[in-house]
């Protein structure tokens, strides 16, 4: 039972994520990975975490993804800038570099004899022991992350809301840096 | 049975070099920030798969506090597209080479 | 106050009074700094006579103390003192470096008076004879070495003190490189010794010398290689040539070289080591020829010189080549008794031709002198005294000194012996010749229309300052007397005084009396056989037509062309080596790389930079691309 919810699970989760990065629409891939969260939580519930599973659908999937969805909306629906430049090469030696990773990792993995588990109580990942976790052993960490939240929020305002628009100046900057990227990509024939 | 902790390592290693070529081929930051949220999450899969393989919890809090992490990272990073957007830039991470030597 | 302390108290001073005028520089009055530089030596002198009259009251056998001050280098086991060495033979020098370099600086009182620089001047002056203090009382080899190359650093200073004289400059780069020659060669000496022995201090030598083996290879190089040092500090050959040249430097510069300081070194270096050259029979027989060869050579140069120093300068070298000739016999003292004598008429000899040179506004050539005894009486016969002692003449010191030396070849006898005391007459007699031939032409017979003139405006009152002629007269005193400290039949002061330096170790060699009167009446016979000649030759002053055989005279006149010699041996292939390699190496490869290597890392940045796009997406792959090598290399370890 458990093997059969896992293997549906991963093979969610797997597919989701190949979807979030192949997908033209942004919107879709947002909702790819939406699906993603979902199967992860899924593997959560298989490993015990309740409280885990359970701030995954909470945290990532009700807030963060939602904000996501937010800004494609403010956006909106554009599909990723044409690309005349994007090369093959890139495609191919990123698919490489992160197939000898996995490769790595699948061999290591195999060779490790990482296999039973511990035994556990069946109030494992419950919300009161990781609560009293949280609270006495890594206070600190949840401190530090609660203050880190609050500086990214104030950030996120100034970035969004606080300079005003400067357009001309930007323009004329990109427009530089096209021009010199241009000139760049004419000189390199020849060199 | 149930699947040993290898089998969650795997699936959280695929999930991780996919989240990687992500970053790498695709240029729209929305994206970008989307492939990093998968590569947050496989790490998070094996934090709590270890946890369960060792009956401790502390692997939970990991994935808790880097939950936390990903949610300021996201915050930043929309932030910045907003921005972006409110400037009339190109969506393009390619085009924020400033950098260059 | 103990020995050691009085005898550190004067080797002290002089570096005291060096730094004092060097320090108070210009805040200090310019006739001060002479009276400083010279307070300094009379104090070193006085403390030195306190350290030698002590060590009289002691016994023979407790006449060597050795004294540390602190440890001046410590490599593990290996340790060199800060220490002085006072015995008999050190006492000695100490006697003759102070008390002659403080006449010699009273002297430079009135002899430097005007001179713009007269601060720089003594404060060199001091520094030289510390240095020389340094030398002689060292403890240990590598302290003489210190004090060696010090020496050497004082005369290139002193040489080249009238640094607007290009020929002075010339002169005292010339005496400094032929003086390094020698500093390596003791240097490899001193090297040698602490290879074979582990130790470089003096006692500890002298007490394991013959752990090297006598007349072994190594002995044998060890005296060979500090001979070289010796050579080149006594101006013997082939290292002679700076000496002439060195006349460039002040007057009392020459005196304090040929005298007191430097020249002396050498001689003192072998008499110092002779458990080491007692045990190298060879290499005494090679300073023996050395030193003949030296003393008829200088002695033929001096007839034909026409600069007034130059040819007490020749007269110098063919002396330290008689002290020479006696270390290398085994008769150690009479070096030393002759380095002592020769230390009082050479100082004379020099400062009476300052005087000469002082009347005439600075003219040194002898060709434009002549009949100076009317205007320099005190002078002409204070130089009569010195030019007599230098040729022999009975009674008056050099004859006991020479003719020790000369009884010392007959005692030994043999080749070395014969040739040692032959060529020893020889020189004599050579010594006679040219001593006199300088005293006719330079006060004999009429005088030159310029040398007149200003002989008459300079001593309208007296022959110079007081602070000149009164070390002149001092010297004279001396001259006359210093003959008696060893007398055949009469005193054995010098061979007693000087025995224990031998630390026991040889029998120093003592001519008897038989043969001790026969070389005294050989050498006294020549001196005054050759002043005769020279009477004969040049009694009609510079106007004398003497008529050398022009083979003899060529050679004379040019030195026998040793620098012609280096010159076309050393310095012409140097050149053109020098020269092809500033053509070819210098120009293709040192030239030219610097300018490769940085054109090389301007190519090689432009080509790297093109690696930074600024595009992050490439850096991530970069950094994926890492990831994947060093998981790769971590497997590759686990495995």
């Amino acid at each position: 039972m458990n093997t059969l919810v896992w293997a549906l699970a991963s093979a969610g989760a797997l597919a989701s994520a190949l979807a979030v990065i192949v997908q033209r629409n942004p919107f879709i891939s947002a909702i790819a990975l939406l699906g993603n969260l979902a199967s992860l939580a899924t593997l959560y519930l298989l490993l015990q975490s309740d409280f885990v599973a359970a701030a995954q659908i909470m945290v990532y999937a009700g807030a963060i993804m939602v904000m996501f969805l937010f800004v494609i909306a403010y956006i909106g629906p554009r599909g990723e800038v044409q690309d005349e430049r994007r090369r093959g090469w890139q495609i191919g030696a990123a698919c490489a570099a992160a197939g000898a990773i996995l490769v790595e990792v699948a061999w290591t993995v195999g060779r490790s004899g990482l296999t039973s588990a511990a035994t556990v109580k069946d109030d494992f990942g419950s919300p009161k022991h990781v609560g009293e976790l949280f609270l006495t052993r890594y206070v600190g960490a949840f401190e530090i992350v609660s203050l880190l939240l609050l500086v990214a929020a104030i950030a996120a305002v100034v970035l969004g809301a606080g300079a005003r628009p400067n357009r001309v100046r930007m323009d004329e900057r990109q427009a530089k840096v096209r021009a010199a990227r241009q000139l760049a990509a004419q000189r390199e024939p020849g060199a | 049975m149930t699947p040993d902790v290898g089998n969650y390592l795997l699936v959280s290693a695929a999930m991780f070099t996919i989240g990687l070529v992500g970053v790498i081929v695709r240029r729209s930051p929305l994206v970008v920030l989307l492939s990093l949220e998968l590569m947050l999450n496989s790490a998070n899969l094996v934090l709590v798969a270890f946890g369960r393989y060792h009956g401790g919890q502390d692997g939970q809090i990991f994935a808790l506090v880097v939950m936390g992490v990903a949610a300021a990272e996201v915050v930043v990073g929309l932030g910045l597209i907003v921005a972006m957007e409110r400037r009339r830039m190109l969506l393009d991470t390619d085009e924020i080479a400033e950098l260059r030597g | 106050m103990t020995i050691q302390a009085t005898a550190w108290v004067a080797y002290g001073l002089p570096l005291a009074g060096c730094v004092l005028i060097a320090l108070l520089g210009n805040a200090l009055p310019r006739r001060l700094a002479g009276i400083i530089a010279s307070g300094a030596m009379l104090g070193a002198f006085a403390f030195s006579v306190v350290v030698f009259l002590r060590l009289r009251g002691r016994t023979a056998d407790a006449r060597s103390i050795h004294s540390t001050l602190w440890t001046w280098l410590s490599a593990g086991s290996f340790k060199v003192n800060m220490d002085i060495l006072v015995d008999p033979l050190s006492a000695v020098m100490l006697l003759i470096v102070t008390g002659v370099g403080f006449l010699i600086h009273v002297y430079s009182v009135g002899y430097m008076h005007g001179d713009v620089e007269e601060r720089r001047y003594f404060a060199y002056l001091n520094l030289f004879v510390f240095s020389m203090l340094i030398l002689v009382l060292a403890g240990n080899f590598v302290l003489l070495l210190a004090g060696w190359g010090m020496v050497g650093l004082s005369s290139y200073l002193l040489i080249g003190f009238w640094h607007q004289k290009a020929s002075a400059v010339a002169a005292a780069k010339k005496a400094f490189v032929m003086n390094a020659v020698g500093d390596v060669g003791l240097a490899i000496g001193i090297f040698m010794i602490f290879k074979q022995l582990g130790t470089v201090d003096y006692l500890t030598v002298f007490e394991r010398h013959n752990e090297l083996g006598f007349g072994s290879s190594t002995i044998n190089g060890i005296c060979l290689m500090l001979l070289v040092g010796g050579l080149a500090k006594s101006a013997q050959l082939p290292l002679h040539t700076w000496l002439p040249d060195a006349m460039e430097g002040p007057t009392p510069v020459s005196a304090l070289i040929h005298a007191a300081t430097m020249v002396t070194a050498g001689v003192y270096l072998i008499a110092r080591m002779n458990p080491l050259y007692s045990y190298a029979p060879d290499v005494q027989h090679l300073i023996v020829v050395i030193g003949v060869a030296g003393l008829l050579m200088a002695g033929l140069t001096a007839l034909t010189q026409t600069d007034i120093k130059r040819v007490i300068a020749f007269s110098t070298m063919s002396q330290i080549a008689y002290m020479f000739v006696g270390v290398g016999l085994g008769a150690y003292w009479t070096g030393i008794y002759h380095l002592t004598t020769h230390a009082f008429f050479k100082a004379l000899l020099f400062m009476g031709a300052g005087v000469v040179i002082h009347a005439l506004s600075g003219e040194q050539d002898i060709r434009k002198m002549g009949g100076l005894k009317r205007w320099l009486p005190r002078t002409y016969v204070c130089m009569w005294i010195g030019t007599l002692a230098l040729a022999g003449f009975p009674l008056i010191s050099s004859a006991a000194s020479k003719d020790s030396i000369l009884a010392a070849g007959l005692e030994v006898g043999g080749t070395w012996g014969t040739l040692a005391f032959v060529g020893g007459v020889a020189g004599a007699l050579l010594t006679g010749i040219y001593a006199s031939r300088l005293m006719y032409v330079v006060f004999h017979g009429p005088t030159a229309d310029q040398a007149a003139h200003d002989a008459e405006h300079h001593t309208a009152h007296g022959e110079g300052p007081a602070t000149m002629t009164l070390p002149v007269y001092i010297l004279a005193a001396l001259t006359l007397v210093a003959g008696f400290l060893q007398f055949p039949s009469l005193t054995t002061g010098m061979s007693t005084w000087l025995e224990p330096t031998t630390y026991g170790t040889v029998q120093m060699v003592e001519a008897g009396t038989s043969n001790e009167w026969i070389a005294t009446a050989a050498g006294s016979i020549a001196g005054i056989l050759g002043i005769l000649i020279a009477t004969v030759l040049w009694r009609a002053g510079r106007s004398a037509p003497v008529a050398f055989p022009r083979p003899l005279a060529i050679l004379s006149e040019r030195r026998f062309f040793w620098d012609e010699l280096y010159h076309y041996a050393l310095f012409v292939p140097t050149a053109w080596l020098a020269n092809l390699l500033r053509g070819s190496l210098e120009r293709y490869v040192f030239l030219a790389a610097p300018d490769a290597v940085g054109s090389l890392a301007g190519v090689a940045s432009r080509r790297l930079s093109v690696l930074q796009t600024g595009i992050v997406r490439i850096y991530a792959l970069a950094f994926a691309v890492g990831v994947a090598g060093l998981v790769l290399y971590f497997m590759v370890q686990a495995a």
